[in-house]
């Protein structure tokens, strides 16, 4: 053992205030963050403040981007600093809730699923034109199938035996209004991502702070807050919507923001519960101890603990909110400038002892994507809830 | 347990009241649409469009000082005076009186069939765990689940009416309530309706019973050599009935009352779900409003329901707290 002739270091010797000093500098992350959220913030005064109103915002790549276009961009960075990040930071706690997550075959399989579509419904929009009234082109079959030769009205692929067959034009045939129904696909793919996205980043975001801080205060804030959600969850939320859509009109941005403006009362009840059991927890009452703020508290102590019940809560919710879209533009109240699954189907409905594909392929498509949204967040239940072990002892 | 009923009875009427001052504002400061078309109709007939504006807010009562119309509105909406429906020349009431029965003919027999079904598949489950069973009643709950079911409905009324014949295309309203034909034309909808709410049911029950499949009570009875189906039905039926019974009442009634809205569109039934929508689409504002207000006070009695429910039927439940 060598001897150490140096004199030690000790716990006093420590200078505290030059420690505090070199932590208070900003880490790379941190700084790259703030400088993303900064960039979109510039962006968005941009768009709305400097640069002449009517004229596109990049003017010369003939890109506009409208409010909703913004929401989703802050949606999308909002994901990646949120959940990507810290995923990829802690790769050791990545890899369990991965190996918790796999068992599920059907819910891999489902996140692969919503991956493409995500991925399709993002690019697409961006190479494609919007599909167009065309009636010369109607009624076109899919792609190796055939329909009788009187339905479209110029069969745009081979005629034999008095029926049309399908062409590689128009993978999944046209609509009465000759409407190409892959494109339409591909735009309500981004529709309704960005539906459930959105919708959801919304909710979490008020969910997660009035659950939070109705726990974390209680007394006379948690009774407001919570008799607010009383009322809010009072009234059915789509026949908010319905009524609110019939008074206001419905454009998809403002379908979006009031569903996540209104449909948070049940996710910010399981936040509550949830922090409120953690609020007793010791390791809040040492940092209570320490001296650590309230929001400091919430933000590092509450907040992390309570995020797995809420990210399964709103991956359940998602679904719902897909659903709900497609069931009000199926309705006719939906935006009627944005091709979604539910107004295609809507489109189909008459036509379908005839032309089968145009209602039943969105369809298809709608289902599937809510299933997928119910697996993975069946899963994610599974992994990251510790005591939803559902007896597999 | 007395002052616990009393203090939920009147957290629903202050809901009641909430809900409808929230609407009545809602309504106060929209832009009504009626009025900007009287006015613009009688600006291409050459009067005075201020005039016929005045006309129609004192006509209504518009013109009243926000108070007056608040009170006026909320005792009409206590006596039962929604307002008149003005494409269908008949009080709202009236008209939600004459739909209510149709969207009963199929909700009833749906919630029975979901509720005993669901129930009982979710038992077989929870009892036989991880079988093939287990696993089928799961995946068909995540099908109901997900299926749209106003685009199930389309598919199956294309598919069984269009194309095989076997149930009728169009509505007949003056089928006896009771007879094969009536049942012919509801059959579609129950089942579509059904599918959508056995799901939660069925995935409810599973986990409520799974809970006591395993507790110290069952195991002391299967030691004891009482039967299969005893044990089911007296050991882990009973403490599970409970928490099943109470989302029978809360969460199974906001299921029906939204895939109801949506299949009475598809189907064409004249019930509430029809009367909403038709109202929507022709700008009746009134009948619009009575449409929707009467799916919030339904499950405002639907929650009072569930939690009265709870308190009496599970005796270790506390009433210090709401």
């Amino acid at each position: 053992m060598a001897v150490d002739n140096e004199p030690r270091e000790t716990f006093e010797d420590v200078d505290w205030d030059d420690i505090d000093e070199t932590t208070r500098a900003f880490s790379r992350k941190t700084i790259v963050t703030i400088g993303a959220y900064m960039l979109f913030a510039v962006g968005l005064l941009y768009d709305y403040v400097l640069k002449p109103p009517r004229a596109d915002t990049i003017e010369p790549l003939g890109i506009s981007l409208q409010a909703l276009d913004w929401l989703y961009i802050l949606t999308l960075l909002t994901i990646l600093v949120g959940v990507v990040v810290p995923l990829y930071e802690n790769g050791r706690m990545t890899r369990y809730y991965w190996q918790q997550f796999r068992k599920n075959r059907a819910a891999v399989a489902s996140l692969i699923y919503l991956g493409v579509i995500f991925l399709i419904g993002s690019i697409g929009p961006r190479f494609l034109e919007q599909p167009t009234v065309d009636p010369s082109n109607a009624y076109q079959p899919p792609v190796f199938t055939s329909a009788p030769n009187w339905l479209p009205v110029e069969c745009a692929g081979e005629v034999a035996g008095g029926s049309c067959h399908g062409t590689w034009a128009h993978p999944f045939g046209t609509t009465h209004e000759g409407k190409d129904i892959l494109v339409s696909v591909i735009y309500g793919m981004e529709v309704s991502m960005q539906v459930g996205l959105i919708a959801a980043l919304i909710t979490i975001t008020i969910a997660a702070i009035v659950g939070v801080s109705a726990a974390y205060f209680g007394g006379w804030i948690d009774a407001a807050l919570m008799r607010y959600v009383d009322i809010q969850i009072t009234f059915p939320t789509f026949f908010l919507y319905l009524m609110i859509v019939y008074l206001y009109g419905g454009s998809l941005f403002s379908m979006i923001v009031i569903f996540g403006l209104l449909g948070w009362g049940g996710i910010a009840r399981i936040v509550r519960s949830e922090a409120l059991q953690r609020r007793e927890e010791e390791y809040v009452l040492a940092a209570k101890n320490a001296g650590a703020s309230g929001y400091w508290t919430m933000r590092r102590h509450l907040l992390p603990n309570v995020s797995n019940s809420v990210i399964t809560a709103v991956t359940l919710l998602i679904p719902s909110l897909i659903l709900f879209e497609a069931s009000l533009a199926f309705l006719g109240l939906g935006d009627p400038t944005v091709p979604s699954w539910g107004e295609v189907i809507a489109s189909g409905r008459s036509d379908l002892p005839n032309a089968w594909w145009v209602s039943t392929i969105p369809g298809i498509f709608l289902f599937f994507t809510i299933l997928a949204f119910n697996f993975v967040g069946d899963a994610l239940r599974d992994a990251l809830d510790p005591r939803a072990d559902g007896g597999d002892k | 347990m007395a002052t616990y009923i009393l203090r939920r009875v009147a957290w629903a009427v202050v809901a009641s009241v909430i809900v409808l001052t929230l609407t009545f504002l809602l309504l106060y400061f929209t832009p009504d649409t009626q009025l900007a078309e009287l006015q613009f109709q009688a600006a291409q007939a050459g009067d005075d469009p201020e005039a016929i504006g005045a006309a129609y807010e004192s006509y209504h009562g518009y013109d009243q000082p926000i108070h007056v119309q608040y009170i006026e509105y909320m005792g009409n909406m206590l006596s039962l005076d929604w307002g008149w429906s003005e494409t269908r020349s008949q009080p709202v009431t009236t008209a939600i009186a004459e739909a209510i029965p149709y969207s009963m003919m199929y909700a009833v027999p749906s919630v029975l069939i979901s509720s005993v079904l669901g129930v009982a598949i979710g038992l077989y489950s929870a009892t036989n765990q991880y079988t093939r069973g287990d696993y089928a009643a799961t995946f068909f709950a995540f099908f109901g689940l997900s299926i749209p079911d106003f685009w199930f409905g389309i598919v199956l009324f294309v598919l069984f009416s269009g194309m095989l014949g076997w149930v009728p295309i169009i509505f007949d309203t003056t089928a006896a309530t009771f007879s094969l034909e009536n049942l012919a034309q509801f059959i579609l909808p129950i089942v579509v309706l059904t599918l959508s709410s056995i799901a939660s049911l069925m995935r409810y029950s599973r986990a409520e019973a799974l809970e006591y499949v395993e507790a110290e009570f069952v195991k002391t009875a299967k030691a004891k050599g009482v039967g299969d189906w005893r044990v089911l039905t007296r050991h882990i039926f009973r403490p599970a009935s409970v928490p099943i019974a109470t989302i029978l009442v809360g969460d199974l009634l906001g299921i029906i009352l939204v895939s109801s809205y949506l299949i009475e569109v598809v189907f064409g039934i004249p019930g509430l779900g029809t009367l909403s929508f038709e109202a929507i689409m022709n700008q009746d504002t009134s009948l619009v409003m009575g449409t929707v207000l009467l799916p919030a006070f339904l499950t405002i009695i639907g929650n009072l329901a569930q939690d009265i429910a709870y308190t009496i039927l599970d005796p270790r439940i506390e009433y210090g707290d709401s």
